[in-house]
């Protein structure tokens, strides 16, 4: 069941068009990845989904049910972070996580603002004030009051930005906890590709306001060229049989047995037999395949 | 949930320095202007009696708690409105500033209510600040200077109202007195939800009230049917409860002019913050 879906979204500011065409779908227990360059119009996107702009055109519908007509409904089963997560400095972690769940939609005590504080790693610290915390922590204090209402979607825009590599590598964890402890659907608009390529299953791809490629990840990878990086025993006998049986296939020498090639579908599994069949041992096959060649690729083109 | 967000309202403006300030401030004020009186009163009486000493004899405790809080009132009434407004001209705009309403904007509350729950809360504060300004200036000032008749100087002459006669009258002031803060804090909460700085309500809302206030006073034909609608003529009605005869249909006029303001900036407040983008 698709849990979010966009149908031909768009902004205008002004003479500006932000978002011109942007489709796409997430579906219940998905991590979603949403990516596309600077100024594609990811965050107007996701601010139009959490009703922080209007959209000029377009449909979104949460739960089968229209955001326009149902904003309050649909709002209360979302947990969010647009950027960066920015609280009342002049208040205490604990003081904001009541603030906000005193309208969160649910009845949430004490105990469990303190318990959310525990899981986001900043018990102790719950009565001091914002104005003293790191980036990193306020970027906890913001997962642990996008979650404090168990909601079914969590929309993270940006979320492991500023954050240093164990940050990042906490905010990581925690998407995937959330998704296999809790069944939660994820999306996740981010820069680092390797991330997205780790912990989404799905994604979306926009470029200048328009969606240019939406699916699986995986799927949508092994449909693209695989670059291989291959080490032969015999670097003679492997020069001779790509000559001979793929004469249009490009053939980087790195080292001295070791050759860098870009393969299509069909010749992935062909190679390994013709190498053996001709007497070229294989020492190593790395595939070289990334969202992150992908992603300049889909852009580019 | 509207009952829920003004409750985060009021712990927000109790949590910040800057609410104290006007507090602090009304009541250094204020204690001033008894300290002041208290050394060096009878020269300032002498002042306006002594117009009238060949007609007239003055018997009794003319300084006393009724005048101190007549004079009190009457100074500061203007300043008050800067002190009201540094609070609520930050209400909408600050959160726009600090990034927390996209917090704010992405829970379960509508805009309406985001609005109404930030007016509540203004309406609160600014019914505190009259309330003390009406303690300190009253019951503080009676405790030091007793209680006596109320010197009044109008445009017609003198009129002496007696003691009995005054603290129904004084009641009625503070709640013109309120009804002009609350029209101006509702202007500024108005210009809030139009800004993305805190300094701008609070410079824009001043800058109408000295501007309103400057036509109001120019004795300009022109301007003299416009005089009526601007909310400043009417922030100075509390002064007219103090004439004899009490003027009601005057008062009344004003009180629904100013209550009109509040409830047509109010719908301002909330048509522009339901119609608005945040990019922030």
């Amino acid at each position: 069941m698709g849990l979010i879906e966009v149908k031909h979204l768009s902004k205008n500011f002004g003479s500006f068009n932000a978002v011109k065409d942007v489709s796409f779908q997430v579906n219940e227990g998905d991590v979603f990845g949403f990516l596309g360059p600077n100024g594609a119009g990811k965050s107007t996107t996701i601010r139009c989904l959490l009703s922080l702009i209007r959209p000029s055109g377009g449909e979104i519908k949460f739960f089968n049910k229209s955001l326009a007509s149902h904003r309050l409904e649909v709002l209360a089963k979302i947990g969010c972070i647009i950027e960066k997560p920015d609280f009342y400095k002049y208040l205490s972690a604990q003081k904001n996580l009541e603030l906000f769940a005193r309208i969160s939609g649910k009845n949430i005590e004490k105990k469990q603002v303190l318990e959310m504080l525990d899981f986001v790693g900043l018990a102790g610290r719950e009565k001091d004030k914002v104005s003293g915390f790191s980036h990193g922590m306020k970027q906890r204090l913001g997962i642990a009051q996008t979650l404090l209402h168990d909601p079914e979607i969590i929309i993270l825009d940006e979320p492991t930005t500023g954050l240093d590599p164990q940050g990042i590598i906490d905010v990581r964890n925690l998407i995937l906890r959330l998704k296999n402890e809790r069944n939660k659907t994820i999306m996740l608009s981010s820069h680092q590709l390797s991330e997205i390529e780790i912990i989404a299953n799905r994604m979306v791809i926009i470029n200048q306001g328009k969606t240019i490629v939406e699916g699986g990840v995986q799927e949508l990878l092994d449909k693209q060229s695989l670059n291989v990086e291959i080490t032969v025993d015999r670097p003679e006998v492997f020069e001779a049989l790509m000559a001979d049986k793929y004469p249009l296939l490009p053939v980087h020498r790195l080292y001295h047995s070791t050759y860098y090639i870009t393969l299509e579908t069909e010749e992935r599994n062909q190679l390994t037999e013709v190498m053996v069949a001709s007497g070229c041992g294989v020492r190593s096959i790395v595939p070289k395949r990334s969202l992150e060649d992908f992603f300049i690729k889909i852009i580019s083109s | 949930m509207l009952w829920k967000n003004t409750q985060n309202e009021l712990i927000k403006i109790t949590s910040k320095i800057r609410s104290y300030i006007g507090i602090g401030a009304l009541t250094v004020l204020i204690l001033l202007v008894i300290f002041a009186m208290q050394a060096d009163g009878k020269t300032y009486i002498g002042f306006v009696t002594s117009t009238f000493e060949q007609t007239l004899t003055f018997n009794g405790n003319i300084l006393n708690g009724n005048l101190i809080a007549f004079i009190i009132m009457q100074m500061l009434i203007v300043h008050v409105p800067l002190l009201i407004v540094l609070v609520t001209g930050d209400l909408l705009s600050g959160e726009l500033a600090s990034g927390t309403i996209r917090m704010l904007a992405t829970k379960p509350i509508s805009r309406t209510g985001i609005v109404l729950s930030k007016w509540f809360a203004a309406t609160i504060y600014t019914l505190i600040m009259t309330l003390w300004m009406g303690f300190l200036s009253l019951f503080v000032a009676h405790w030091i200077f007793g209680t006596g008749d109320l010197m009044v100087l109008n445009p017609d002459g003198l009129l002496i109202l007696p003691s009995d006669d005054l603290l129904w009258r004084f009641g009625i002031s503070m709640v013109l007195a309120f009804l002009a803060l609350w029209t101006v804090a509702t202007l500024s909460l108005a210009f809030s939800a139009f800004a993305k700085n805190s300094v701008g309500p609070i410079v824009i809302t001043m800058a109408v009230i000295i501007l309103f206030t400057i036509i109001g006073t120019l004795d300009v034909t022109v301007f003299d049917d416009l005089k009526f609608y601007l909310f400043t003529t009417h922030m100075a009605t509390w002064r007219i409860v103090f004439e004899d005869p009490f003027p009601t249909e005057d008062i009344l006029i004003s009180a629904l002019v100013l209550l009109g303001h509040v409830v047509g900036l109010l719908l301002l407040a909330i048509y522009r913050f339901n119609r608005k983008d945040i990019n922030a």
